[in-house]
């Protein structure tokens, strides 16, 4: 009965596995919500441009279904953050890149942050000590303003002509880093401290001048947990800093949060450091992240 | 084949270091019949397991077909009192009388034709050829203790060593039994059967009244008398004054 | 119809997760019929679990992961023959404590490992999507090597699942086979946990070889039902896989048991209505 059920359901599903409408136009597949807004951008009419993870979905976390690796193995340009963010999908790209498909890393074209001194996260795990690479480029538009340009130029070597697209949007980027520098002058270094739910705003920090004091979950992913020990160190980070307001995010524990800011006496602002809101727009995301940090720690 | 069937002396079988039943001294000949009889616990399960080989000597000397106890496990045809095959076994009757000749040939050779009509006249003997392609566990108790016996046949073994051999089965199948036992005596194999039946121990050569130890050994018509009978089995008949009184015996376990 | 063929057709990595199905499913086949018929359910299920600690490890350490589940399943087999072999306290309990603390040991690992933090459900339920060649040839040997084993040792194996007593009296040594039947079961935990994952391994052992039991009179025709359950699973499972976008090991394994059950009501059934009429 069930089987049947599923054999009608599944020939009644309909060929929707071929993602492209045109069959001329080339596939380009983003990896994330919030890079896949840029590359939109920048690619316009000239592609088809899908992401794979949902928005919303935790890009340390998220794990591909068949047909996302189908969309993969197919893409004409896979487009991809790098140094782990999408932990995920490691061996799926390698095979995929095995299988000679191209694949375009963000990191590759820029100046990764490194992990600082004091900033918190596990020494003994050489993934995430001091000068391990922060993989959260996307909280910095000038960062992401280099990243268009090499996305721009691999475009071109792949035929799909965008150059005078990504020059425009690498410009926009770049006004939109000036007004979001302009709207922190708000703050003075006293007030530039971050404590976040794991150490997603580092290119932000370091773009904006902000001290990381830690996170809750000393780690550049969010897969881990909270442990007792770091949750007794950074409430101890909290006194002797003087700090007020707490970052929670994707992937924070809402329990944990609340328990930390009793013991520590502060104040719990959610803040969206993964996720796109509503109208799809990098511009509006960043916007938001600069206000939301700004209206806190005002205060 | 002309070695005795089994030699014991001062055999002590049991559990361990712990002897169930001592004192068994036992002198089979081929073609002859032996009655184990003894209520629960008298030891002939015990005794009939190490004859098999399943259980170590306590104490004593025992030997099988002239060689150490295990040696001639090809030779020699064992029926346990339960059979735990759960009944999800997809087995078929002709499937559990062909295991019976699974050791009498080695790993890599086939069934051969020799062993098939074996089989076949085993099964034919017991009267469950008709049974043949049933499932085992569609059976009736009767009829896969019939298949069981088949198996024992199918060996084709000098010593039977059989517990509760005749458990559940109906007139006709004690009659097939009876012509099975005969065949295989009239092929010269010893018989050792272990029952509470004291009707077909009569039947045998010899019987051995057991109890924790062997309270007699003989021919049927000698040992098996009302005193020794009520002893074996536990319950003893006292006259006190003029009346027959019921008291128990205890056995040294 | 073509979308009952094309996701194998037009991807390599379901061509190989189906291959990879196929190797599993004949694999468990013969050594779940096996498992079922001797009641051994609960300590394929130990095994199955108790390789976690071993790959764990071995990840951990950097060594291939199928290594570490080899030395955690040969840890599993001699406790549960130490086990068998000597406790008075009964066996249940101290295999279901073995295999209990095996698992917690293996999760206290991964959980340490900052290295592992996400790898903890693909070891339990397996990668189906992502197998590599390497991988199908392991499966094949070790299927080749469960084949050779299981006609060598037929006639002992299948006289041991209808008595262990007369196993013995008939001179072969049981305890000897009782390790080796251990073996397999631990090396086809070994190379499927992998694909299917070492959580559900255990179902695809069981539930082929069980319709199997429901619908055979002869162990050849059990483990042929067996195989014919598993490779259906697989292929159904594969294919809801991609088009419901579920997770492969569990829609395949899903599949193998909700077949059992379907056989067993129809078989249940049957027989109600036959006792009803006679």
């Amino acid at each position: 009965m069930v089987l049947v059920f599923s054999m009608l359901a599944i020939s009644c599903g309909g060929s929707d596995s071929a993602a492209t409408t045109m069959p001329n136009r080339p596939s380009v597949v983003v990896t994330y919500s919030i890079l896949g807004a840029v590359v939109a951008d920048v690619v316009g009419d000239a592609a088809d441009v899908t992401v794979l993870m949902p928005n919303g979905s935790d890009p340390h976390e998220w794990q591909p279904s068949a047909k996302d690796i189908e969309k993969l193995q197919h893409a004409d340009l896979i487009v991809t953050n790098g140094l782990g963010l999408e932990a995920g999908l490691v061996d799926v790209l390698k095979q995929a890149q095995d299988d000679h498909v191209d694949i375009f890393v963000a990191t590759d074209h820029i100046t990764p942050r490194r992990v600082g001194e004091g900033e918190g996260t596990d020494p003994t795990d050489e993934d995430q000590s001091v000068g391990a690479q922060d993989p959260h480029i996307w909280t910095d538009p000038s960062v992401m303003s280099e990243v268009v340009r090499a996305l721009g130029e691999k475009l071109s070597s792949i035929n799909i002509e965008i150059s005078e697209q990504a020059a425009k949007v690498s410009e926009d980027l770049l006004t939109l880093d000036h007004n979001i520098e302009k709207s922190m002058s708000a703050l003075d270094p006293a007030q530039r401290l971050l404590i976040t739910g794991h150490e997603s705003l580092g290119y932000f920090a370091r773009r904006y001048d902000f001290t990381l004091i830690g996170a809750i979950i000393p780690n550049l992913s969010s897969k881990s947990e909270a442990s007792a020990a770091d949750m007794t160190s950074l409430v101890e980070k909290i006194k002797t800093n003087q700090v007020q307001v707490i970052f929670t995010e994707l992937g924070t524990s809402g329990d944990v949060a609340d328990s930390l800011a009793k013991d520590a006496g502060v104040k719990v602002v959610e803040v969206s450091t993964h996720v796109l809101p509503d109208d799809g727009s990098y511009a509006t995301f960043m916007m938001n992240l600069a206000s939301t940090i700004v209206t806190a720690l005002e205060s | 084949m002309s070695e005795i069937a089994v030699v014991a002396r001062r055999l002590s079988v049991g559990y361990g270091s712990h002897a169930v039943l001592s004192g068994v001294e036992a002198f089979l000949k081929p073609g002859g019949s032996t009655a184990l009889v003894g209520s629960n616990g008298s030891g002939k399960t015990t005794l009939l397991r190490t004859l098999a080989g399943l259980l170590p000597v306590v104490e004593g000397a025992l030997e099988i077909l002239g060689r150490p106890v295990g040696d001639s496990s090809h030779r020699v045809a064992y029926l346990s009192q339960f059979h735990q095959s759960g009944f999800v076994l997809p087995l078929r009757a002709i499937d559990v009388v062909r295991m019976g000749r699974f050791d009498q040939r080695s790993r890599f050779t086939r069934r051969s034709r020799a062993d098939d009509v074996i089989v076949n006249e085993s099964m034919e003997l017991l009267r469950v050829s008709d049974l043949a392609d049933r499932p085992l566990r569609d059976l009736s108790g009767g009829q896969q203790q019939r298949v069981y016996l088949a198996q024992v046949l199918a060996r084709r073994s000098d010593l039977l060593l059989l517990d509760e051999p005749t458990a559940g089965l109906d007139a006709p199948g004690r009659a097939a039994y009876i012509d099975a036992l005969n065949f295989e005596r009239s092929r010269g194999a010893a018989i050792v059967t272990a029952t509470h039946d004291v009707g077909e121990a009569s039947t045998c050569d010899r019987v051995l009244l057991l109890a924790g130890r062997v309270i007699a050994d003989g021919p049927p018509n000698v040992v098996m008398t009302p005193e020794n009978l009520l002893e074996t089995f536990g319950i003893g008949l006292t006259k006190v004054g003029d009346q027959l009184v019921v008291t128990e015996h205890h056995h040294d376990h | 119809m073509g979308n009952f063929v094309d996701p194998f057709l037009h991807n390599g990595f379901m061509q190989r997760a189906l291959l990879a199905g196929i190797l599993v499913s004949l694999t468990c086949a013969i050594v779940g019929t096996y498992v079922v018929l001797r009641g051994m359910a609960f300590i394929g299920d130990a095994l199955a679990h108790g390789v976690l600690p071993g790959v764990a490890g071995a990840m951990i350490l950097g060594m291939p992961a199928m290594l570490g589940a080899a030395v955690g399943a040969a840890v599993m087999v001699g406790g549960v023959g130490f086990i068998t072999a000597r406790s008075k306290l009964s066996n249940d309990t101290a295999i279901g404590l073995l295999f209990i603390g095996l698992l917690a040991l293996g999760v206290v690992l991964v959980s340490s490992s900052n290295k592992l933090s996400g790898d903890l459900e693909s070891i339990l339920f397996g990668q189906f999507l992502g197998v590599a060649h390497s991988d199908l040839l392991a499966q094949a040997l070790a299927l080749l090597v469960v084949v050779v084993v299981s006609i060598l040792s037929a006639r002992p194996f299948l006289l041991l699942c209808f008595d262990g007593d007369l196993t013995r009296a008939m001179g072969y040594k049981a305890q000897w086979y009782h390790r080796l039947m251990l073996v397999l079961i631990a090396g086809t935990v070994v190379v499927s946990f992998q694909t299917v994952g070492s959580l559900l391994v255990f179902g695809m052992l069981l539930a082929p070889a069980g319709v199997g039991a429901l619908l055979a009179k002869r162990i050849g025709t059990m483990m042929l039902w067996a195989s014919v359950v598993g490779i259906v699973s697989t292929y159904l499972g594969l294919l809801a896989s991609y088009h419901f976008s579920w997770a492969a090991g569990a829609s395949v394994v899903l599949t193998a048991v909700a077949i059992f059950f379907v056989v067993l009501t129809f078989v249940s059934l049957k027989k109600s209505v036959q006792g009803a009429r006679a």
